[in-house]
């Protein structure tokens, strides 16, 4: 770290940290030290599966996607990264009328932002991915501009923009305490030592609870567990991301024609046990990936590996400053769907930090939402792919 | 053709010359077979409507339809091949492709063409596979080679309840202990050690099926590989490893080469050079060359050069020539040769070591990852033991030795002094930090350098992302996509880790290594989804 004090922190080097800190630097504000105690693409920004969609359940989320969608479309132009972005759409499949009529009610929001999505019959499906088995298929939702892209260029990409505008990227350099003084943010300790700042974002990712932690704040952010395999490559056969509604499996295929994907297998929360693979995994996700896709029975898995999402009680991201400390800006709790939102997402995080008014519903993305009176439970959204 | 009992499809084409089965993926250059113990990407076929079939595992059977992969028309004859020769530096496909955004869609449909190996397997005829057996034991042997089954017959002569997974398809059992052949334990998990059976691993099996095993203690006896190197025109068809050339030529067959540079100076290199004898053309070591081999070498005439760089191999879709320099600036040679045969290292197979949490050292003499082994034999890892080449151990000299050794280390007999068998050390003259050094501080000739065959990964790749400031193999294998293709890592990371430490100034051991996930070695997804449920562990009986 070259200097004593900067005017950002942002703690996690990740899509959300990097993307964050490149709209503050576009806005002016370059006099920003990202740290990040890994290495580049060492969290879920580096081990998620690339997909893309616009298909969400509420009106505030569609747009944040379809902005999005159009960021990753000129992200080569933009960065010089090629990033892969394939637009070979989302298919959501249903298994009984119940999961279809839950993907009907996410249809008509999302027709109703004016993008195209579509229902289809089990004969449609079988056009958009010849492989499936229709047995227990009985319709599905599908829109054509949702896609993939590879996540590690974005980071990449986004690493060297920033730097170039002359914000410091700190690898392997620890948050350990957010230092306050009346009720304000003053400084940061971290293993590389003291930085004056009076702001610091937390995109920390699956250890955003972590850093608020060491910031003396409680938030209900969750870390779990989420595990993915590739397979053998084969030549090209699958368009579309498939999603399947009954148990969560995702899979597509991706540029170099590994089938990418995983399953809902519940884990205990939080991060201490690191991230290895499971058994059980191996064997839900093989049962789940050959029952819909016979064909597939006789693949070679090539390798799993898991990461953490950071999840809040309502399924939607934390974006704001925390009304407990002053200069505290959370940007996390994307559950598992921070990159396909990242661009939108963080130009409002950056608004923030300028002190700017954004476009978002605070009782849908503040943090303050989750400090008032508690919400009765936990609300079921759309957790998928 | 006749076809041999036991013969592989391998075997059997070689019978007629150098099978060359397949295109690379991204630049669609001719590949013959390189590694011939079912690890590398390099023999795919495509047998009864499954892709991906390895020729070299793969035993033919009457009315089989067999056919090349990722080649158009011919695997000799490939129009795609054009890719290999418009782009002498490669396709950048990290910064190229970008521009003008119109045009993604037919860049994408172009490139993903490039991509992968087999097309999508035909609708399965046949039932998938029943679930699979489920076992519990003292202790789980995995390896049934020489070192694994010293182990198990000293666990069954104390009584031990052991269970033996091999990988070879028909090793003979043993007395006393359940062996399961033609059995590659794909995962094994960290231990919960507060159970009575803390190692739950899970194997899948040549027959499709799969198996689950829970033990006490676990002797992993794994072995190794021979190991690959890197020049230009490493891979081309007649690049071989030992174990390669070995699994083409079956015991008493002719070998589709007729003039082989032999590379290696160890003990590797000995009984090869008795076995192909008149078809060696020469010897090579990037150091010293044992006494025993130049004594052999003599009568047969064949020259023997140690200290040598191997600094390229020309000829398109064979080997034609191999081009030496001695080391230190020395006088260049050019041999005249079909096949190259690497015999120069032996490499551990680590990967379940790293699977199980155990704490690994880096060992420079040997240039490879070891478990780290305490004074009563056993890993990090409580209840996991480690024998023969993947526990750092002379490799044939002693393996038995180890292999008793680490029964006796389970059984918790104390060693006498003396007991352990040699460790690798001055033995291996493998020691290749320094020769890669040279190589790549030298003037880098024509050709490609292929650093990751799977995924056609180019050398200058990997130097300009360290140009460009990225360190460490975890973010390079991120970038260039080095150790992600079908052999995971096997025959390029021990080369990716040396070039590395040569470009960022630093030891091997701080560049890192990449994560080791499951499984090892491809395992089907069929076999896999037959796996039995894991019991919780508030069923077991204590």
């Amino acid at each position: 770290m070259n200097r004593s004090r900067y005017r950002v922190v942002v703690v996690g080097a990740g899509i959300i940290g990097l993307y964050t800190a490149w709209h503050l630097a576009r806005a002016g504000v370059s006099d920003v030290l990202v740290v990040d105690r890994g290495f580049l693409s060492n969290g879920a920004s580096g081990r998620n599966g690339g997909g893309v969609r616009q298909q969400w359940d509420t009106r505030a989320t569609v747009r944040l996607a379809r902005e999005s969608v159009h960021a990753f479309r000129s992200f080569g132009h933009d960065f010089g990264y090629n990033i892969w972005f394939r637009q070979g759409g989302y298919l959501f499949v249903a298994e009984s009328a119940e999961e279809l009529e839950r993907l009907r009610a996410v249809q008509r929001v999302v027709a109703s932002e004016g993008l195209p999505a579509r229902v289809l019959d089990p004969a449609q499906i079988a056009r958009r991915a010849p492989a499936l088995s229709l047995e227990h298929v009985v319709g599905g939702t599908y829109l054509a501009s949702d896609g993939t892209v590879y996540p590690f260029p974005a980071v990449w990409g986004l690493y060297d923009a920033v730097r170039a505008k002359g914000v410091e990227v700190a690898l392997g350099v620890e948050l350990q305490r957010v230092v306050v003084e009346n009720g304000r943010v003053v400084a940061v300790e971290t293993s590389a030592g003291r930085v004056a700042t009076d702001t610091v974002v937390n995109a920390a990712g699956g250890w955003s609870k972590e850093v608020s932690d060491r910031a003396g704040l409680t938030v209900p952010n969750v870390a779990t567990r989420h595990e993915i395999l590739a397979t053998e490559p084969l030549k090209p056969f699958l368009d579309p991301m498939v999603v399947r509604a009954s148990d969560g499996l995702y899979f597509s295929q991706t540029m170099r024609g590994e089938i990418v994907g995983g399953v809902t297998v519940h884990h205990p929360p939080g991060t201490e046990a690191g991230m290895p693979s499971s058994t059980e995994f191996l064997r839900t996700m093989a049962r789940a990936l050959t029952g819909l896709v016979p064909r597939l029975r006789g693949l070679g898995v090539l390798r799993a590996w898991s990461g953490f999402y950071d999840d809040t009680p309502d399924g939607l991201p934390v974006i704001g400053e925390d009304p407990r400390l002053k200069g505290f800006v959370h940007a996390n709790g994307f559950g598992g769907h921070g990159v396909m939102i990242s661009p939108a997402t963080t130009r409002r995080v950056a608004q923030v930090v300028l002190g700017e008014r954004t476009d978002l519903d605070p009782a849908m993305f503040a943090p303050d939402r989750f400090l008032g009176v508690a919400r009765n439970g936990t609300t079921e959204r759309l957790q998928l792919g | 053709m006749a076809r041999r009992p036991g013969e592989t499809l391998l075997a059997h084409l070689a019978r007629i010359g150098l099978p060359v089965l397949q295109r690379s993926i991204r630049y669609h250059r001719p590949r013959g077979p390189l590694c011939g113990v079912g690890a590398c990407s390099q023999c795919l076929v495509r047998v009864n409507g499954a892709p991906n079939v390895r020729a070299c595992e793969y035993e033919p059977a009457d009315g089989d339809r067999i056919a090349t992969e990722n080649a158009w028309p011919s695997p000799h004859w490939d129009l795609l091949g054009a890719f290999d020769l418009l782009f002498p530096r490669g396709l950048d496909t990290l910064h190229g492709f970008r521009t003008p955004g119109f045009a993604a869609p037919l860049y994408q449909r172009v490139v993903r063409r490039l991509a992968g190996y087999g097309h999508l397997p035909d609708p399965p005829t046949d039932p998938p596979p029943a679930l699979g057996e489920s076992l519990q034991t003292d202790v789980l042997v995995i390896g049934g080679g020489r070192s694994g089954r010293a182990s198990a017959a000293s666990l069954v002569a104390a009584g031990r309840e052991t269970v033996v997974l091999d990988r070879a398809p028909s090793s003979a059992p043993l007395d006393g202990a359940r062996w399961r052949a033609g059995t590659t334990v794909s995962f094994l998990p960290r231990p919960h050690l507060d159970r009575p059976h803390p190692f739950a691993a899970i194997a899948t099996r040549r027959d499709r099926s799969s198996l689950f095993v829970r033990a006490r203690e676990v002797v992993v006896a794994i072995g190794g590989y021979d190991g690959p190197l890197l020049f230009p025109g490493n891979d081309r068809p007649g690049v071989l490893t030992a174990e390669g050339a070995e699994a083409l030529v079956p015991a008493g067959a002719v070998p589709p080469f007729r003039r082989a540079l032999l590379f290696g100076g160890g003990a590797r290199v000995l009984p090869l050079l008795e076995r192909f004898g008149q078809h060696i053309e020469a010897v090579a070591a990037p150091g010293s060359v044992r006494g025993e081999i130049a004594e052999k070498a003599a009568p047969l005439e064949v020259p023997v050069y140690p200290r040598s760089l191997l600094v390229g191999a020309s000829g398109r879709r064979r080997v034609r020539r191999a081009h030496l320099r001695t080391r230190g600036g020395g006088a260049s040679v050019d041999l005249d040769v079909d096949a190259i045969v690497l015999a120069h290292r032996r490499l551990p197979n680590p990967q379940l070591f790293y699977q199980a949490g155990a704490r690994m050292e880096w060992r420079r003499e040997a240039g490879a990852y070891f478990p780290v082994l305490g004074a009563d034999g056993a890993t990090s890892v409580p209840g996991l033991f480690a024998a023969g080449t993947v526990g750092g151990f002379v490799p044939d000299a002693t393996p038995s030795a180890s292999g008793r050794a680490a029964a006796d280390a389970v059984l918790g007999r104390p060693w006498a002094p003396g007991d352990l068998p040699p460790r690798v050390g001055a033995e291996t003259p493998g020691e290749l930090e320094g020769y890669y050094h040279e190589l790549l501080a030298g003037a880098r000739g024509h050709g490609k350098w292929v650093l990751c065959p799977c995924e056609d990964v180019l050398l200058h790749e990997v130097e300009e992302a360290s140009a460009h400031g990225f360190r460490g193999i975890e973010v390079i294998k991120r970038m260039t996509a080095v150790g992600t293709g079908l052999c995971q890592g096997r025959y390029c990371l021990p080369d990716a880790l040396l070039v590395l430490a040569y470009l960022e100034s630093r030891p091997p051991s701080e560049v890192g290594y990449i994560t080791q996930r499951p499984p090892f070695l491809p395992a089907r997804l069929e076999a896999l989804a037959a796996l039995p449920e894991d019991p919780p562990p508030s069923t077991e009986a204590t």
